[in-house]
């Protein structure tokens, strides 16, 4: 038995899967002073259904899968170890001056932003090593000596150590580590070619500054986890998931805890990838986790969900920069609580701001007044309020009503075509959202499956699935807990990096070989460690690179074990090309190719097979109907279906309502929807009719 | 049409333009693309006006797309699909030679112009005299040597005419560099065309159209919002631009003269009291002129206001031929219109609206453009290879707005910080330079309610080659003002370090050999503060001496706080120093 514990900003999300590979669904209050309490609490719910005591039930677990927002919490809310960042003499002002780039070209609201680590707690050691590693200025022992009895006298709980050039020669930034390790015992540092051996000054500084300021904190979190859960009988092994979408050991989160400050939102995108290649394999995917606030998109291209580098916590550029790559998920804010509002022109906008979980949505009867995107679902209909979260939380759709009523008025409009407008308004920003990262990845959204996850995904999927031209929505069995199925199956996964550039104009075979044997060792002593015993192991090798003088690389997939002979180079150099286009559209097939990095992947397969079921409930409501609001023709009594009931193969026709306990899908008039084999609700929409984009090639006359 | 149909439309004529500018910044080669996001996309009418823009250089769109786009149509009539044309004339809506901007006209299925979109970006290098795409001395448009294409036909039927390329070929200096970037722009204008298309075919090309027109007007409407939230006011405000090659004794003072007129709901710009066009390279190109102007404006109002030709129907800006802040004739050099004087248009227009309206309008930014964000050419001395490339090592300028301090790293008004900052790696990589210090000023800041970003200095030098260094530094003498009894900022400087230590001032406006060995070192303007330094939150002035931004002499004597030993704010003796003025 595996338990998958997702603890999100309002409630622990257990999914339980039993010997048979059945799932099992629990929710309870996440708490935010203690989160291991409410984790308990999920557990003690699950023990209780299953009728066992704690400790037996426990006892029956081989492994618990955590996804966790503690590090990106702690971030935001600033509750980090007090942290020092040691640098080159001549670049203290590297946290502050960041890396440029700003938002909104005519908004001066916004004051510059704060760095990570303040300037009076960064000290600049003499040293320099130059591109070529070469020294230029020897290491000044002495003065490290005594920037560290200033951070004792500063009481500094945690040191950040970015050197430049570090990646090439480490001498001095392994030196600076021995040092802090004897004159401040005790005091947890990281070297930044150690955790991100990247070019990139400013980035790698903010990755050694957040992943330090995490280690107190994170570790004490991971010790307490393991003893707590020990305590309470549980014998297996925990397990936390990374901002990659895998799985490390706690122990290891506790030592490099930059590695799950995305911990949250990176398994929605790994259980989006196993239904989409359930329901349909080969095609690419696009995954949307529906939650009150924000609205998560991430993508599944070829098989593989895409990563990015453009790392930031809070908003772009003036955000917390981690320089380290995740999964490439995009939040807006158009989650459900998103509040409608009309500006100085008479126009109409949805969000960014959220009415939140506290007062919430108005029809949730808490205070809130402002109209948000649940209350119109409620005005419309969409949502049963006698049926929300399977009845535990009764909606009030007066108080929805009511708020909506001044916007109508100031619009000009009816109550419903004000929701409906709400609703297509809100459709428009997560259409936007889906685009802006289909376009930065390369996909067409027209060739995609849209995988609509979060309990309020279903409520304008099938619109947001229209309007991008897809030609299929699903909604998995388990979308309301995605995150929850994606821990479990999550594989255990390291990425390693290294830094060596060279091009293709004359390619360093020999050091490239170096290199990469250097990578498939440690990804060999992974296996070999954390990894043993495990189902399989695949490595992966990918290079940056891009055109000769471009700055921006991108991630290119190796064939095989390296880059050995003129044959490997010509497919590389084709594999870049392709991907190029794919990504913008044209070739350069006459420009060098530089690579300045290198990543070995490795994966260790400890996840079950593709067999997971939601167990079925003991009773099922038979079909109803209530009436609903739709833009082409009013109120209508539509069929509501529970999503339980319908078997295999069973059509509904839109318009039509398909719900159970966690979710309610709008089955839209025009749309059909069936269940599929594996109980994944399906619709299919008619094929959009617009061009292909012509991609073009030129080649240098 | 429905304001929630207006809604949707907009956004995704704004989700093609970001699309356009994605590609474009990441695929572009040469650095003044790909790290300084020189560069714009947006898409016009078929008449011309301006509908929406990436989040770009404000320098770069607001006016200039419009006046190209007409430039094509009347140049060209017959248009169809698979057409692109290059633009980079001044005197022909072009900002400067620097920009080139491919126009690529969108035609629907019965041949009829719907929309143009544009992407500009500027070059690395475009053919000039000598190495630099800011030839500030530049007598006229023939010293500055640039390759100058007055709306010329660059593709017919999606293939592009290699006779042009040729050309380029032959005087553009790395010409893979500049082909890298040709096309990386087309690229982009080509996404532009297909994603319109891809809309006509869903919505239909009528509506779109029909867009264009509310969009317009309902823009025309928040602007008018706007400006009827200001007072009314007149007010004539001078910035003036150092003495350069080219430029009078006293250099080039830019009267602006600002109306508001909040019950028409209009506000005018006047430039015309300047003078007449000059024999060097700062001249402005009309493009430039007006945007400048509108720059200011629309950094001094509500931000939300969207940006095109419907919101400049309520601005009214007077301009007039062969002035230096006007329209230039040919063959007047606007080597560097785009940044130097174009400053000294936009900063006391925001200023002039600060001094009419409390709570709006900005102060001064900081000018540039200084060593540290240079062109810097020679010789790889491992490969034997020339480079070219515009460093952006760092420049600060930012104004101190109503309500926040200022946006540090801001560059100049006409950037509005959107450029990225060289990571010093990345740079040392890429040419054979050496970083040695990047380094905030203290008591740099403009002063203020809110304060000003401080100077930044640079030093850096080439390793084991020389190298030569372009650029135009405007600031040395005439500092950046503050607004409503705001400071002004720190001025710029150059010096070179020779081995031995000792220092040579550099003239601000030069091109400047540096030997293996010594290392040049750049001072970045300051930006000015806002409001009275005296009404300064004490705690905020305790935090900048913390953070080592100001010293605490200088929060004594400038912003009349005093300090307890622990670094707070002692208050009774900061209320009796600000008692005593």
């Amino acid at each position: 038995m595996r338990f998958a514990v997702d603890t999100g900003g309002t409630f622990t999300d257990l999914v339980v899967e039993d010997a048979a590979g059945t799932a099992h669904v629990f929710k309870a209050r996440t708490t935010p002073d203690d989160p291991i309490a409410g984790m308990l609490d999920a557990l003690g719910q699950a023990a209780a259904a299953f009728g066992e005591p704690l400790e037996a039930f426990l006892g029956r677990g081989t492994a618990l899968l955590h996804g966790t927002t503690h590090a990106i919490n702690a971030i935001i809310t600033g509750r980090t170890a007090r942290t020092a960042l040691l640098t080159t003499e001549g670049h203290g002002d590297m946290l502050v001056l960041r890396e440029g780039g700003r938002a909104e070209t005519f908004n001066f609201t916004h004051a510059f932003p704060e760095p990570y680590i303040p300037r009076s707690l960064t000290f600049e050691i003499p040293e320099r090593i130059m591109a070529d590693g070469s020294v230029r200025t020897p290491l000044d022992e002495a003065a490290v000596v005594a920037v560290l009895d200033r951070l004792r006298a500063a009481k500094v709980e945690a040191v950040a150590v970015c050197l430049l050039w570090s990646i090439v020669n480490p001498a001095h930034e392994e030196r600076v580590g021995a040092l802090i390790a004897r004159h401040l015992p005790g005091v947890p540092f990281t070297l930044s070619h150690r955790l991100n051996p990247a070019v990139r000054e400013f980035r790698r500084a903010s990755s050694a500054a957040v992943d330090a300021s995490l280690k107190p904190a994170m570790g004490r979190y991971m010790v307490a986890l393991e003893d707590r859960l020990r305590a309470a009988g549980f014998g297996g092994r925990v397990l936390v998931v990374t901002s990659q979408a895998g799985v490390i050991d706690a122990a290891d989160a506790a030592e490099a805890p930059i590695h799950i400050v995305n911990s949250g939102p990176s398994m929605a995108p790994l259980a989006g990838r196993h239904y989409a290649a359930a329901s349909d394999p080969g095609r690419d995917a696009i995954v949307a986790d529906t939650g009150g606030t924000t609205y998560d998109v991430s993508l599944v291209r070829g098989g593989t969900i895409p990563k990015t580098r453009e790392t930031w916590i809070g908003p772009r550029f003036r955000g917390i920069m981690l320089g380290f790559p995740w999964v490439d998920v995009k939040s807006v804010g158009a989650g459900g609580g998103s509040i409608g509002w009309v500006d100085g022109g008479g126009l109409l906008h949805v969000g960014p701001a959220s009415a939140g979980a506290v007062p919430g949505p108005a029809c949730y009867g808490r205070g809130g007044t402002a109209p948000t995107l649940t209350d119109a679902a409620v005005a419309l209909g969409y949502i049963d309020p006698d049926y929300f979260l399977g009845g535990s939380m009764p909606l009030d759709p007066g108080r929805a009503r009511a708020a909506l009523a001044p916007l109508a008025t100031r619009l000009g409009m009816g109550l419903e075509a004000t929701a409906e407008a709400i609703v297509a308004i809100a459709t428009e920003n997560r259409v936007q959202a889906i685009l802006d990262i289909t376009v930065k990845q390369g996909i067409d959204p027209r060739e995609a499956v849209l995988v609509g996850g979060g309990g309020a995904a279903g409520l304008n999927s099938v619109k947001i699935a229209r309007r991008l031209g897809c030609p299929r929505l699903i909604v998995p069995e388990l979308g309301a807990a995605l995150s929850a199925a994606g821990a479990l199956m999550s594989d255990l996964k390291a990425e390693y990096h290294a830094a060596h550039v060279t091009n293709t104009r004359a390619f360093d075979f020999a050091g490239v070989g170096r290199t990469l044997a250097a990578l498939r060792a440690r990804c060999a002593a992974f296996a070999e460690g954390p990894g043993r015993g495990a189902a399989g192991t695949t490595v992966t090798l990918k290079a940056d690179a891009r055109y000769d003088t471009q700055v921006w690389e991108i991630e290119v997939p190796l064939a095989g074990t390296g880059i050995d002979g003129p044959d490997d180079l010509a497919a590389f150099v084709e594999a870049f090309h392709t991907a190029h286009q794919a990504l913008f559209s044209f070739r350069d097939p006459d420009s060098a190719i530089e690579v300045i990095g290198w990543t070995a992947e490795v994966t260790c397969a400890i996840a079950r097979g593709p067999d997971l079921r939601v167990a079925r409930p003991a009773t099922l409501p038979g079909r109803t109907a209530r009436p609903v609001h739709f833009a082409d023709g009013g109120w209508r009594d539509v069929a509501v279906h529970r999503l339980e009931a319908l078997g295999p193969g069973d059509a509904v026709a839109g318009p039509a309502i398909v719900e159970n306990d966690f979710t309610t899908v709008v089955i839209d008039p025009g749309a059909t929807a069936r269940r599929g084999a594996d109980g994944t609700l399906v619709v299919d929409l008619s094929p959009a009719v617009v061009a292909a984009p012509t991609l073009m090639t030129e080649g240098a006359p | 049409m429905d304001p929630v149909s207006l809604s949707l439309l907009n956004n995704r004529f704004e989700g093609v333009a970001r699309k356009m500018a994605n590609t474009l910044l990441r695929t572009g080669r040469s650095g003044v693309l790909n790290i300084a996001r020189d560069f714009s996309c947006c898409i016009v009418t078929a008449g011309g006006d301006l509908l929406a823009a990436n989040e770009g250089l404000p320098i770069h769109v607001l006016s200039g797309p419009d006046i190209m786009a007409r430039v094509m149509t009347e140049f060209a009539p017959d248009l169809r699909r698979g057409d692109a044309f290059l633009n980079n004339s001044p005197y022909h809506g072009c900002s400067h030679a620097a920009d080139h901007t491919i126009l690529v006209p969108v035609l629907d299925e019965d041949g009829r112009h719907r929309f143009t979109v544009l992407a500009k970006a500027h070059q690395a290098d475009i053919g000039n005299s000598i190495p630099t795409t800011y030839h500030g001395s530049a007598q006229d448009v023939y010293e500055e040597g640039a390759l100058i294409f007055p709306s010329v036909q660059v593709q017919r039927d999606y293939r592009t005419n290699a006779d042009f390329v040729r050309m380029c070929r032959m005087r553009i200096r790395v010409p893979d560099q500049w082909w890298g970037d040709f096309l990386a722009m087309l690229g982009a204008a080509r996404i532009g065309e297909q994603e319109i298309m891809a809309m006509a075919a869903e919505v239909g090309w009528d509506r779109l159209s029909d867009f264009a027109t509310e969009w317009l007007d309902y823009s025309e409407r928040r602007m008018d919002e706007a400006l009827r939230a200001l007072p009314a006011g007149r007010v004539t405000r001078t910035s003036t631009h150092d003495r350069f090659p080219g430029t009078p004794e006293d250099g080039i003072p830019v009267k602006v003269t600002v109306e508001i007129d909040p019950a028409a709901g209009r506000i005018a710009v006047d430039l015309t009291d300047n003078m007449d066009c000059l024999p060097c390279g700062l001249n402005l190109s009309e493009a430039c002129s007006r945007t400048a102007a509108m720059v200011g404006i629309f950094n001094a109002i509500d931000h939300t206001v969207p940006k095109n030709a419907g919101a400049f129907r309520r601005i009214d800006l007077r301009l007039r031929e062969n002035c230096v802040v006007g329209i230039p004739r040919h063959p007047t050099s606007c080597s560097v219109a785009t940044t130097n004087v174009a400053d000294r248009v936009a900063n006391p227009v925001q200023c002039a609206i600060a001094e009419i309206a409390e709570g709006h309008g900005m102060a001064e930014c900081g000018a540039v453009i200084p060593p540290s964000i240079a062109v810097i050419s020679g010789i790889h001395p491992k490969t034997g290879a020339p480079f070219v490339n515009q460093l952006f090592l760092g420049m600060t300028a930012g104004a101190a707005a109503p309500h926040a301090d200022a946006w540090i790293t801001i560059g100049h008004v006409g950037n509005a910080g959107m450029c990225n900052l060289d990571s010093v790696e990345l740079d040392e990589l890429r040419q054979p330079i050496f970083v040695r210090a990047r380094a905030l000023i203290p008591d740099t800041e403009g002063a203020g309610t809110t304060t000003g970003a401080p100077s930044m200095a640079v030093e850096y030098g080439p390793v084991g080659c020389d190298i030569s260094v372009g650029y135009v530094s405007d600031g040395n003498v005439n500092a950046a003002l503050g607004a409503r009894g705001g400071g002004t900022g720190g001025r710029s400087a150059q010096l070179r370090i020779r081995p031995d230590g000792t220092r040579e001032p550099l003239d601000a406006c030069a091109q400047v050999t540096l030997h293996d060995g010594e290392t040049i070192l750049s001072i970045s303007c300051g930006g000015g503060g806002y409001g009275p330094p005296f009404a300064r939150a004490p705690e905020l002035v305790a935090r900048d001496v913390t953070l080592g931004r100001i010293t605490a002499e200088r929060a004594r004597t400038v912003y009349g706080v005093a300090l307890g030993p622990d670094g707070q704010p002692d208050h009774a003796a900061t209320r009796a120093l600000r008692a005593k003025g």
